[in-house]
């Protein structure tokens, strides 16, 4: 075999193990968190363990439902506020703006994209706490404890999402080809109207792909989100109670957890819910966007 | 097929990868450091010191070991110092996993973490104490008559006190006492949840904010709040004067319902200080801080801790920390020089 050809084979399957890798690395995260929760898993039915309330380590009760509770209410919150606005700025930007205006926004939101977790965090106990219970909570009359709410999380963490959704979201509408547009356009259609039953129609897909995107990394955004949410071990009932999302638990009891018995074990279950619900959140959006494909919906 | 192989093969390569790091979770000691044979203490050393040492740990002892490292530094130029505050809980973790050579925890340390290799020598002392904001409705009330254990139990703990008028007795202000505690795994929650009857940290109730300066912060900012800090961040270094926008809610020791004048010693830092060294202000919320290392210290790091013991001790009272009495610092030394 000459060297040419051999290089070509060693190089193809260096780049074939590199894959391989990558894909099994999740598995290997669920293999090894399985692991390391399976004591707390044996003492206890997981129905208990999801479905308790009672959260006191030093007493043995784990209970991760106010955890699961906090995490869903603080992300969903994230997209409510995240999704209408970051379409309609990259409807806006790739229809509407002119390119300078364009060539200007865009290193702006990509900027917001850099930015660490714990800046997002500080100006979130700057500013957002200080705005919910100075002006907002009382305008609503709405009792907040000194505005760290689920509220404040979910603000900080849409706008993390923002610079994720939008640059994709735009990328993928401006790349709908220019003669479906004309073509509308040249039926007397209007530019909403062609945006609307046109770009969007063909960009479906990728937007979601987008959210899905922004959204996966929403779920483990740690230090912004537990620098405002309130951390309190109770199930949240408005968006204006503090919570305690899975991510938050991990990062701030993860010191103590070697002196208490089970403690580990019950971080490390944490972790596990975490990927999961994450892996259940893809996995569905995933089926929509095939059904999406197919043109279902 | 062979590409079947080959899959297979990084499989279990990397499987035996991931038990290997799974089952040493908490690391290998120290590893990383330069192993540098230290010169004994009293006399000056004949080698030049050098290396890393990396500290974490709590908020409480990260002003102090600021200034012990660069006091050190000038002595000996060629040691660097990497140090950073997350709790006494993250300083517990890291030192143990082998991520930091020392770790400052201001709490006591557990038999189980006693028995996983911590190894911990009490340098220093502070206290905890109750921060209110300064605009608080109830201020002069409180500085008045200042709040018993029983009092802030009933806040912290039971939940059965929840307005301003219900803690000072003014049955007509009905001001909800917004309750604010550290998210973060610290020595500061721990020391005051033992202090209002052998809690933990978990029974605080309250909303949890993260680290000493984010608890600050959040009763600065809320006029209903009640918090609890370190003395060191409770106070402002500079001017000795709690730090603007935070005033202290002092202890009414004997429970008579007014603050005496042996128990009013809030004013400054020096103030404070004096009481916790003479034990007016009573321990806990008062404790020891401590330096832990996985195992029994060597090279530069034991020369550090030594020094601290040491020299290093007149940097103390100036720094707003109280000096330990002279036989638990003779203790301290004796355990770095015993060869267990």
């Amino acid at each position: 075999m000459n060297i040419r050809r051999l290089k070509d084979s060693i190089s193809s399957r260096l780049m074939l193990a590199a894959t391989a890798f990558a894909c099994l690395l999740f598995f290997f995260m669920l293999v090894g968190l399985y692991y390391r929760a399976s004591p707390i898993l044996s003492t206890e039915p997981i129905f208990d363990l999801l479905f308790s309330k009672e959260w006191s380590p030093n007493a043995g009760k784990f209970g991760f439902f106010p955890f699961i509770m906090g995490t869903l209410w603080v992300t969903g919150l994230a997209i409510v506020i995240a999704v209408p606005i970051s379409l309609l700025s990259s409807i806006y930007l790739s229809e509407y703006a002119d390119s300078s205006l364009r060539a200007a926004a865009n290193p702006l939101i990509d900027l917001l994209a850099g930015i660490p977790s714990v800046v997002y965090g500080l100006w979130g106990v700057i500013a957002v706490v200080p705005f919910i219970r100075n002006i907002f909570a009382p305008a609503l009359g709405v009792e907040t404890i000194g505005g760290y709410s689920i509220l404040a999380g979910g603000i900080v963490l849409s706008i993390m999402v923002f610079p994720i959704i939008i640059s994709i979201t735009s990328e993928v509408m401006r790349s709908v080809s220019q003669d479906l547009r004309e073509v509308s356009l040249s039926v007397g259609a209007t530019k909403w109207q062609t945006i609307k039953h046109v770009v969007l129609r063909k960009a479906k897909p990728g937007i979601f792909a987008a959210i899905i995107l922004g959204f996966s990394r929403a779920f483990g955004e740690t230090m912004a989100v537990l620098m405002v949410v309130g951390n309190v071990y109770r199930v949240p009932s408005s968006i204006f109670d503090p919570a305690y999302p899975l991510p938050a638990l991990i990062a701030n009891t993860f010191g103590e957890m070697m002196s208490i018995p089970l403690y580990d074990s019950a971080i490390m279950l944490a972790a596990l819910l975490l990927l999961i619900v994450v892996m259940i959140f893809n996995i569905l959006a995933r089926m929509v966007l095939i059904k999406i494909e197919k043109g279902v919906i | 097929m062979n590409r079947k192989i080959l899959i297979t093969a990084i499989t279990v390569v990397l499987a035996v990868f991931i038990v290997a790091t799974l089952s040493g979770f908490v690391g290998k000691p120290g590893a990383g450091t330069q192993n540098i044979p230290s010169g004994d203490a009293q006399t000056p050393a004949v080698e030049e010191l050098e290396g890393t040492i990396r500290i974490s740990g709590a908020f409480a002892m990260y002003p102090m070991m600021l200034i012990w490292s660069e006091e050190y530094r000038t002595l000996h130029p060629k040691v660097k110092f990497d140090i950073s505050a997350g709790g006494a809980g993250k300083g517990m973790a890291d030192t143990l996993g082998g991520l930091v050579d020392i770790g400052m925890v201001s709490r006591a340390i557990t038999p189980a973490e006693e028995e996983k290799g911590a190894y911990w020598i009490a340098v220093t002392k502070d206290a905890v104490v109750p921060t209110v904001n300064s605009n608080n409705p109830a201020l002069a009330q409180l500085k008045k008559s200042g709040l018993t254990r029983d009092e802030f139990e009933q806040i912290y703990i039971t939940g059965t006190i929840r307005t301003w008028g219900q803690a000072t007795g003014e049955t007509s202000n009905n001001d909800k006492i917004n309750v604010y505690t550290r998210s973060d795994a610290a020595g500061a929650p721990e020391t005051w949840a033992k202090y209002l009857g052998n809690y933990t940290q978990e029974e605080l109730k309250g909303v949890g904010v993260n680290g000493d300066p984010g608890l600050a912060e959040a009763v600065r900012q809320d006029k209903l709040g009640i918090g609890y800090n370190n003395v060191n961040f409770a106070y402002n270094l500079n001017s000795r004067k709690p730090v603007e926008g935070i005033e202290i809610i002092p202890l009414d020791l004997n429970e008579n319902g007014k603050i005496d004048p042996e128990e009013n010693f809030y004013g400054t830092l020096d103030e404070i200080v004096e009481a916790i060294g003479n034990d007016k202000f009573p321990s806990p919320p008062a404790r020891d801080l401590n330096l832990v290392t996985k195992g029994k210290p060597t090279g530069i790091e034991e020369d550090f801790i030594k020094w601290i013991l040491t020299d290093g001790q007149k940097f103390i009272p100036e720094s707003g920390y109280i000096v330990l009495p002279q036989d638990k610092i003779n203790e301290g030394i004796e355990k770095v020089d015993s060869s267990a």
